[in-house]
C-alpha cells in the first residue's frame, strides 16, 4: 500500500479547478469573463471536474508505485513516469498558475486601455464603418440578452418598436447593441431624438477636447473576443471626465460626418458620473424564431 | 542523494500549493489579501482576465474532448481502424476530411482526439484531415459566419468550401512529407484489444475515465500556455498596428492570417471579428482569417507541440500557411 503523490497532486488540481469555477458561479463573477449564454456550459465543466476528482481519488492509492493495471501502464501515464522532476515542477507550475491568479486576482472589466488596443471605436473612417458593419451583422445572431434568455421575436418587436415611438430612446443592456446598430446605421432617422444610455469613457488622439467615446464592450463568447461599440459624444465638460470613467448621458442625435462616413453624434442634455455597473458588457441579441 | 533533494523539493512544493489553496478558501478574510494585488499594473490585470476567459471558455470543449479521446483509447481497436480506414491514401485523406466536417467539435477539443486516433493506427495524413475539417466545418460555425455576415450564405459557403479544399491539400501534401505517426513519443503500444476485449464493461469505463484525466493533465499545461500567450498579445500590441501594415492583397492576406494567429479565437466566436474588417480588407483576405483561424493559431500550436514532433508540427504549420494563402490568392482572382 504506497499513496502516489503525483496522483494526490492530480486529484488536488482537479478539486481546485472545480472549486475555482464554482466559486465564480457562485459570486457572479463568471459574467466578468465570458457571455452568460455559456454559464450552464461551464457548470456543467465543473461538476466534470468533481467526476474526475471522484475518479481520481481511487487512484491515489495503490499497492506498488509501477502497478498501474495493463491500460494505463502501456499507454496512459507512460510519459508521466519518463519524466524528469524538474520537468514535471515545471509543468506542474504552469497548471497551478491560472489557479493561483484566479483565486487572488480579482477580474478586471475592461476598459478603455483595452478599447485602444481593439482599436474599433471611431479610430478611422474604415474602423468606424466596420464597426457598424459588425453590429449589423450581429443584429440577430446567436447570442443573448442580458436579461440572460433568449428573446422571443414579439418581445424583440416590442423592443425595436418602442426604439421607433418613444420619445426618449433609453439603451438599456438588453436591447443596448440592436438599438445601438440600427442608430448607426442609419443615423438620419433617428436625428433629432433624444437618447439615455451609459457608458465608460473612451478618448483618443483625434478626439476634440469637448469630444469622447462613450463606449460599452459587446462580448460573443468571452471577454477575449469583445468589441467595443459607442456613440461618439460632445458636451463642454468632457474635458474634465477621465478616460474609464462610467457616465450616464442624455443627449440628442445629431449627424456629423467623420473622415467622410455620416455617423450619429450625441450632442448631450445633461450628465453625471456613476459607478461601475455590475454588469459593465453588453451582450449581442438572440431572437428565437420559435 | 540529489535526487533525493529533488524529490523533496517536490513534495514541498505541492505542500506549498495545498496549503494556499487552503489559505484561500479558509483564511482569506482575515487578512489583506488585496493589498499585494494593488501592487501590480492594471495591464496585468486585464492580461489576467482575458487569459482567465479563454481558459474558462475552453475548458468545457478540452473536457469533451480527453472524453471522446478517452473513449477511443478504449472502445476503438486498431482492427476497427484497419477495417474503417481506406488504404488509397487519397480515398483515406477524403473519408477523414468529411469525418471530420461531419464531428462537431472545436480546435482545443480536436487535438486530443487526434492524438488517440493516430496511436491507434490512424495514417499521420489522414489525422491531420481530421484535424483541419473539425473545427473550421460543423453547423455552429456554419451558422455564426452566416449570422455574421449580415445573412450572407455566400461567406458561410466560401468558408465551408474552400476551407474543405484548403484541408484536403494540405493532409494530402502532408502525407507526401509524413509517413510515419509523428507522435512525441513512439511508445509501443502493444495490441490492447485482446486485453480489453476481456475485461468487463465497467473496468473499462474506469480506463476511459482515467485516461481522460491523464490527457487533460497532457493538455491542460499546453492549453494554458498558448491561452496566456494569447491574452498577452492581446493585451500588449494594438491591433492597429498590425492594420496599418496591410495595403495590398497579399500584405492585407498576411495580416489577416498572422491576426487569426495570434488572437487564437474559438471558430465559433471568430466570425464576428472577421466580419469587423470587411471594409478594411477584402473579401478573399476575410476569408483567410476565417479559413486559417480554426485551422491553426497559436493556441492550438501549443497543444500540437505537446503531441506531435516539433518538426512536424513546424512543416504542418508551413503547409497550412501557403496552402490557405493560395486559396484566398485564387478566390481573389476569379
Amino acid at each position: 500500500m504506497v499513496i502516489h503523490v503525483q496522483q494526490a497532486f492530480r486529484a488536488v488540481i482537479l478539486a481546485a479547478f472545480a472549486l475555482f469555477l464554482l466559486r465564480l458561479h457562485g459570486n457572479g463573477e463568471i459574467t466578468k469573463y465570458i457571455n452568460p449564454e455559456y454559464i450552464l456550459l461551464s457548470k456543467t465543466a465543473a461538476y466534470l471536474f468533481l467526476f474526475l476528482l471522484l475518479v481520481q481519488l481511487f487512484r491515489i492509492a495503490g499497492k506498488k508505485p509501477k502497478s498501474a493495471h495493463t491500460c494505463s501502464h502501456t499507454c496512459g501515464c507512460d510519459h508521466d513516469h519518463a519524466g524528469q522532476p524538474g520537468k514535471k515542477v515545471l509543468s506542474y507550475s504552469i497548471l497551478v498558475f491560472p489557479l493561483l491568479t484566479g483565486f487572488f486576482l480579482p477580474p478586471q472589466t475592461l476598459g478603455a486601455s483595452m478599447a485602444a488596443k481593439k482599436g474599433m471605436v471611431f479610430t478611422a473612417q474604415t474602423a468606424d464603418s466596420s464597426t457598424q458593419e459588425t453590429d449589423s451583422a450581429l443584429y440577430d445572431h446567436a447570442g443573448i440578452a442580458a436579461s440572460r434568455k433568449e428573446m422571443k421575436q414579439s418581445e424583440f418587436e416590442r423592443h425595436m418598436s418602442r426604439l421607433e415611438q418613444d420619445s426618449l430612446i433609453h439603451m438599456e443592456n438588453e436591447v443596448f447593441e440592436p438599438y445601438y446598430r440600427e442608430i448607426s446605421t442609419e443615423p438620419q432617422n433617428y436625428a433629432g431624438r433624444t437618447v439615455r444610455m451609459s457608458g465608460f469613457v473612451y478618448k483618443e488622439d483625434g478626439f476634440r477636447p469637448d469630444q469622447l467615446a462613450l463606449t460599452r464592450f459587446l462580448i460573443t463568447h468571452c471577454v477575449a473576443d469583445a468589441g467595443s461599440i459607442g456613440f461618439l459624444t460632445e458636451f463642454d465638460e468632457a474635458a474634465l471626465v477621465e478616460q474609464d470613467m462610467w457616465l450616464e448621458i442624455e443627449g440628442t442625435i445629431e449627424l456629423t460626418q467623420y473622415d467622410g462616413t455620416e455617423m450619429p453624434l450625441l450632442k448631450v442634455t445633461s450628465w453625471e458620473v456613476i459607478e461601475e455597473p455590475d454588469d459593465p458588457y453588453v451582450y449581442p441579441v438572440y431572437v428565437k424564431l420559435l | 542523494m540529489n535526487h533525493s533533494i529533488r524529490a523533496h523539493l517536490l513534495n514541498i512544493t505541492w505542500l506549498l500549493f495545498i496549503l494556499a489553496i487552503f489559505y484561500f478558501l479558509f483564511l482569506k478574510d482575515l487578512s489583506g489579501i488585496r493589498d499585494p494585488v494593488s501592487l501590480l499594473p492594471p495591464s496585468f490585470l486585464q492580461l489576467n482576465t482575458v487569459f482567465l476567459s479563454i481558459l474558462i471558455e475552453a475548458v468545457p470543449f478540452v473536457l469533451a474532448g480527453v472524453l471522446i479521446a478517452g473513449c477511443i483509447q478504449i472502445f476503438v481497436t486498431e482492427e476497427h481502424v484497419e477495417k474503417w480506414m481506406p488504404k488509397n491514401r487519397f480515398a483515406a485523406v477524403l473519408v477523414s476530411c468529411v469525418a471530420g466536417a461531419c464531428f462537431p467539435a472545436c480546435e482545443c477539443g480536436i487535438v486530443p482526439i487526434v492524438r488517440r486516433l493516430v496511436a491507434k493506427g490512424v495514417p499521420i495524413y489522414a489525422g491531420v484531415g481530421f484535424l483541419l475539417t473539425g473545427p473550421l466545418i460543423n453547423p455552429i460555425v456554419i451558422f455564426s459566419t452566416y449570422m455574421a455576415f449580415g445573412h450572407d450564405a455566400k461567406m458561410a459557403g466560401l468558408r465551408m468550401g474552400a476551407g474543405f479544399i484548403a484541408a484536403l491539400a494540405v493532409a494530402l501534401l502532408t502525407s507526401l512529407f509524413f509517413k510515419r505517426s509523428q507522435l512525441k513519443e513512439e511508445a509501443s503500444h502493444p495490441p490492447l484489444s485482446a486485453a480489453n476485449g476481456k475485461a468487463p464493461f465497467w473496468t473499462r469505463v474506469r480506463d476511459m475515465l482515467t485516461h481522460s484525466i491523464d490527457e487533460f493533465f497532457d493538455m491542460g499545461k499546453y492549453l494554458i500556455l498558448g491561452a496566456f500567450f494569447a491574452a498577452f498579445v492581446q493585451t500588449y500590441v494594438a491591433a492597429q498596428s498590425l492594420l496599418q501594415i496591410g495595403e495590398g492583397w497579399a500584405s492585407s492576406t498576411l495580416v489577416m492570417m498572422a491576426l487569426a494567429y495570434v488572437l487564437s479565437l474559438c471558430s465559433e466566436a471568430d466570425a464576428f471579428i472577421g466580419a469587423s474588417f470587411r471594409h478594411l480588407f477584402p473579401a478573399s483576405s476575410i476569408l483567410a482569417f476565417l479559413i486559417y483561424g480554426p485551422m491553426i493559431d497559436l493556441k492550438n500550436t501549443m497543444m500540437l507541440l505537446s503531441v506531435f514532433r516539433l518538426r512536424f508540427v513546424v512543416i504542418l504549420i508551413f503547409l497550412i500557411t501557403i496552402t490557405v494563402f493560395a486559396c484566398a490568392g485564387v478566390l481573389a482572382w476569379l
